[in-house]
This record gives C-alpha cells, sequence and structure tokens, in this order.
C-alpha cells in the first residue's frame, strides 16, 4: 500500500528549485552566478549576458524579496495547474534577479508593491506516485 | 548616411473572422492590392519577404506564388508582433545598400481562437507556464500597474486611450471591432488582468497585408511624389542592471536613432501608429518616443492630445484594439495607415497637412520605429 510519505517529492519542472531530500536541507530556487562578474540571473543560464563568461555557477537565491509589480489573473490556457482567479507576483531578489511567481495569503485588494514577501513551498497536485510541489511568495512574518 | 527608401504602394484586407477566408485568399487581396496601388507587375518585385508566425513551412512560396512571383528570393520571417516591420526594416536596410531595387513585404495570418499561448503546448512548457503564470496580458498588465504605483497614472487614462482607439475604428471600414464605448462601458468591461480590461485589449483577427518599396530613383519611374521611408531603427530587448530581468526593447533608444537619421524631432511628426496590443501601451509609447515626459503619459491622453484633431494623432484607424491582431500582418497595417494619411487618403479619419509619419511595432522578441514622409 503506498502512503503519502512514500510517495517521490517531485518539482513541476526540474532546474528551477531544488526540493530538500533529506532533514536539514532547504528548498531553494536555483540561481546562476557568474564567477567573473558576479552577476546574478534566475532562471540558471549558462553565459553570463553582461560580461559573456562562461563560468557560471549555481547557487541557491535568497528566500525573501520586495514585490515589484504584479497582475490578478482572471484567465489560464487549458491544462494548467492554478485556477484563477490568482496574484501573478514579479518578485525582486535581493540579487537583483525577479521572479514570476504566485502570491498567496493577501487579500486582492492588500497588495501593495513594495511589499516585504518570502518563499515557500506547497503540494500543487500528485498522482499515485509523486507529489508535485510548487513554489509561491506570501506576505513576509516580518523577520530577518 | 543611409539613402532614404520609397514606399510605392501598400495593400491590406479587412481585418476580422470571416469564414472561409483562407490565408491564400487573403494574401491574394492584400498583395493585388498593394501591386495596383504601386501600379507594379508581379514581374518587377526583386526580392520578397512572408511575415507570419502560425501559417506553417513555406508559407511565403504559396502566397507570392497566388500572386505570380516566383523564382525570386522569398523568405518566411517571424518577430511575433513585430514581423511585418522587421520584414521592412530589412528591406529597406537591402535597398538603401543598393542590393536590390524593389521589395514586397506581405504579412498574412489565420489566427486560431482564444488565448494566444507564448509558445508551445503547455505541457511541454516551462514551470510558468504550466502553472499558468504566463498568461496574456498578465506580464503587461504588471508592466502597468508597476507605471501606475511610480507615476499615478490613473485606470481613467488607460481607458481614454481605448474609447480613442474604438472611435477610431468605428471610422475604419477594414476593423474587426466598430462599437464605440463610453470611458465606463470600458472600465467596467470583463476584468482580464488587473487592470486590464476587455475594452482596452486586442483581439484575434485574420487578416493581409502589404507593402511595396523601391529605391528612390526607381520610384521616380511610378510616381512624381513617393512617399520615402526616411528613418529606420530596430532592437530586441535587453538586459538592463537598472531594472531586474529582461526589459523590453529600448524603444527609446530606437526613437533617438530614427530622428536623427529622419532629421527630424517629435515636434515634426504630424501622425503616428504604436503597438497598442493593450491600449496602456500608448501611454508607454508617447513617453519612450518623447511626445511627453517619462511618466507623464497618463495626463497627456487624458487631455486628448492623441485624438485625430489633438496634437499626435496616435493610431488613427483604432490600432490594435478596435483592428484586431493579425500577429504577422500588423506592422503592414500600421505602415498602410501611415502612407493614406500622408497621401491624404485616409477620408474620414485625415489628419489635415500630414507631412511626416512616424511607427512603432514591437512584439516578443523585438521592436521597430521607423519615420515616414510625404
Amino acid at each position: 500500500m503506498v502512503t503519502d510519505k512514500q510517495k517521490r517529492k517531485v518539482a513541476v519542472k526540474g532546474g528551477i528549485y531544488k526540493l530538500a531530500t533529506s532533514p536539514g536541507e532547504k528548498d531553494y530556487l536555483i540561481g546562476s552566478k557568474c564567477t567573473s562578474c558576479g552577476a546574478h540571473f534566475y532562471p540558471k543560464r549558462a553565459v553570463c549576458v553582461y560580461c559573456y563568461g562562461q563560468d557560471l555557477e549555481e547557487v541557491p537565491l535568497s528566500d525573501r524579496g520586495k514585490l515589484w509589480s504584479y497582475t490578478i489573473a482572471r484567465q489560464t490556457y487549458p491544462g494548467t495547474l492554478l485556477t484563477p482567479p490568482f496574484v501573478v507576483a514579479n518578485v525582486e531578489l535581493p540579487e537583483r534577479v525577479y521572479v514570476t511567481s504566485l502570491l498567496t495569503g493577501v487579500d486582492f485588494r492588500d497588495v501593495r508593491i513594495g511589499m516585504d514577501v518570502e518563499l515557500y513551498f506547497f503540494k500543487v497536485t500528485e498522482d499515485e506516485e509523486r507529489e508535485v510541489f510548487a513554489f509561491a511568495f506570501r506576505p513576509s512574518s516580518g523577520q530577518k | 548616411m543611409k539613402k532614404p527608401v520609397a514606399i510605392l504602394g501598400v495593400g491590406m484586407t479587412k481585418f476580422g473572422r470571416i469564414t472561409g477566408r483562407s490565408n491564400t485568399e487573403m494574401a491574394l487581396v492584400a498583395g493585388t492590392n498593394a501591386l495596383k496601388d504601386a501600379a507594379v507587375s508581379p514581374g518587377d518585385i526583386e526580392i520578397a519577404f512572408c511575415t507570419h508566425c502560425n501559417q506553417g513551412v513555406a508559407n511565403g512560396l504559396r502566397v507570392f506564388n497566388a500572386l505570380g512571383i516566383s523564382g525570386i528570393p522569398i523568405t518566411n520571417l517571424e518577430l511575433a508582433c513585430a514581423s511585418e516591420s522587421r520584414g521592412v526594416f530589412l528591406a529597406a536596410e537591402l535597398i538603401s545598400a543598393g542590393a536590390y531595387d524593389m521589395a514586397m513585404v506581405l504579412g498574412v495570418e489565420k489566427m486560431p481562437r482564444g488565448m494566444v499561448p507564448t509558445g508551445g503546448d503547455v505541457s511541454e512548457a516551462g514551470y510558468e507556464a504550466r502553472m499558468g503564470l504566463t498568461m496574456m496580458p498578465g506580464a503587461y498588465a504588471a508592466r502597468v500597474n508597476r507605471h501606475m504605483y511610480l507615476y499615478g497614472t490613473k485606470r481613467e487614462h488607460l481607458a481614454k486611450v481605448a474609447v480613442k482607439e474604438h472611435r477610431n475604428g468605428s471610422l475604419n471600414p477594414n476593423a474587426t471591432y466598430r462599437d464605440t464605448y463610453t470611458l465606463e462601458e470600458v472600465l467596467n468591461s470583463r476584468m482580464i488582468a488587473d487592470p486590464l480590461t476587455l475594452y482596452m485589449c486586442s483581439a484575434n483577427a485574420d487578416g493581409a497585408t502589404a507593402t511595396i518599396l523601391c529605391s528612390v530613383e526607381k520610384a521616380r519611374q511610378y510616381t512624381t511624389k513617393p512617399v520615402l521611408l526616411v528613418g529606420w531603427a530596430a532592437a530586441s530587448p535587453v538586459y538592463s542592471k537598472d531594472e531586474p530581468g529582461l526589459s523590453d526593447s529600448p524603444v527609446d533608444l530606437l526613437g533617438k536613432k530614427v530622428y536623427e537619421m529622419s532629421g527630424a524631432g517629435p515636434e515634426d511628426v504630424d501622425v503616428a501608429q504604436c503597438h497598442d496590443a493593450f491600449s496602456p501601451g500608448e501611454i508607454f509609447v508617447l513617453e519612450d518616443l518623447g511626445f511627453c515626459p517619462v511618466g507623464e503619459g497618463g495626463p497627456f491622453v487624458w487631455e486628448g492630445n492623441t485624438e485625430i484633431d489633438g496634437n499626435i494623432p496616435m493610431n488613427t484607424d483604432g490600432g490594435l484594439v478596435s483592428c484586431g491582431h493579425p500577429i504577422g500582418a500588423t506592422g503592414g497595417r500600421m505602415i498602410a495607415e501611415l502612407v493614406w494619411q500622408l497621401k491624404g487618403q485616409a477620408g474620414q479619419r485625415q489628419v489635415k497637412n500630414s507631412k511626416m509619419a512616424m511607427l512603432h511595432n514591437e512584439g516578443a522578441g523585438g521592436a521597430n520605429v521607423m519615420m515616414f514622409k510625404a
């Protein structure tokens, strides 16, 4: 009998974020850092657009940022995992990258550009063998 | 300095969902209209571009052959919503450099129903697409919200543009959507992605457009007063350290290049076309091209400056919002309207004494800016 504990924890798509596989590990968003000029990118990439360096290392990105902008999606394409309406946020992380993400935990009318937000991961769907995890941001709990 | 190029003829079909009208039939109408307008024979065209996004491999061969054109270099070109103006940009570069004397650019699109995905099947797509975060006009709406936050732009300003587009479209027999709406009706129409409502958004339509360009010397064989393309510039989106992520194409830089190339400034422009896939686009472009200071686009349109009788009439044919958006054929519609304005052939939409006309056409992957002169 397969219980929830035995299901594999997988991402919606590989290469965007890393899910913890053992206790003590954290889930994180995957970015690239150019070892030549220090620029960060999300999602990860192979060539730096500023200095054309090809030595980019995979790094975990910050899990807190600010809301750069947003909209409220009222319709989506067929086959998507989220059901409208929901907030689509553009979150700016301290590394100067921006992440397009679902934003939860706040009434649509209370969303404000500039608000502090924090990253979290949640189960978005599952099947018999796997639990599929996605990420989202929510208003920061206020602690740094 | 690059030599200017002549626009010898333009042509287009009515835009809209007209059942039973094939891609080739539309191309035949637009192409024939352009050839007649130019008074050239299909055999005079030396190089051709077919601009489209969804019409399939070898579409250029099909549509140009239907017009009787064969043998010459025919190339399919895609740059999303900016495909056709990019085709004209490249044709202009070739003619200006003396490589060819006469070119034809034909845009045609028979659109699918429903929302346009930004690439491929959802199940094959990236994380954001699979989640549903990439819906259009989501990214655009976020940009509008940022503009409202930075500059105090109001929803009424966005809606005012849409009111104008729809009113202009009611004067344009080729537009898909010819109903007019009040400001309240625009604001209260169905919300698509806050703050963009239905009547602020362009919708899919089928259509075809064509432009014939030639060298200025060649043009004199056909007309004593050719419309000239005197400035052109193109770019792709850039990475900027000032703003996180991939910014849009640097329209302000393209504007500066075109002003320099054409020897004109914003004050010299009599009529213009900009890419209003969503009505706030007009506000951004007015600022980028220097028609008003950055941040003041909202009040600028609110005061009626972009009406047909305003200081800088914009999208006199109703723009994308009212004409509809057959993706690969939109650039040619813009060019046709500007040429008609410069030749005094714009009927009820005519802007008096039009001598200089400016174009901005933008899509996923790039933007093109041009200046035309009567």
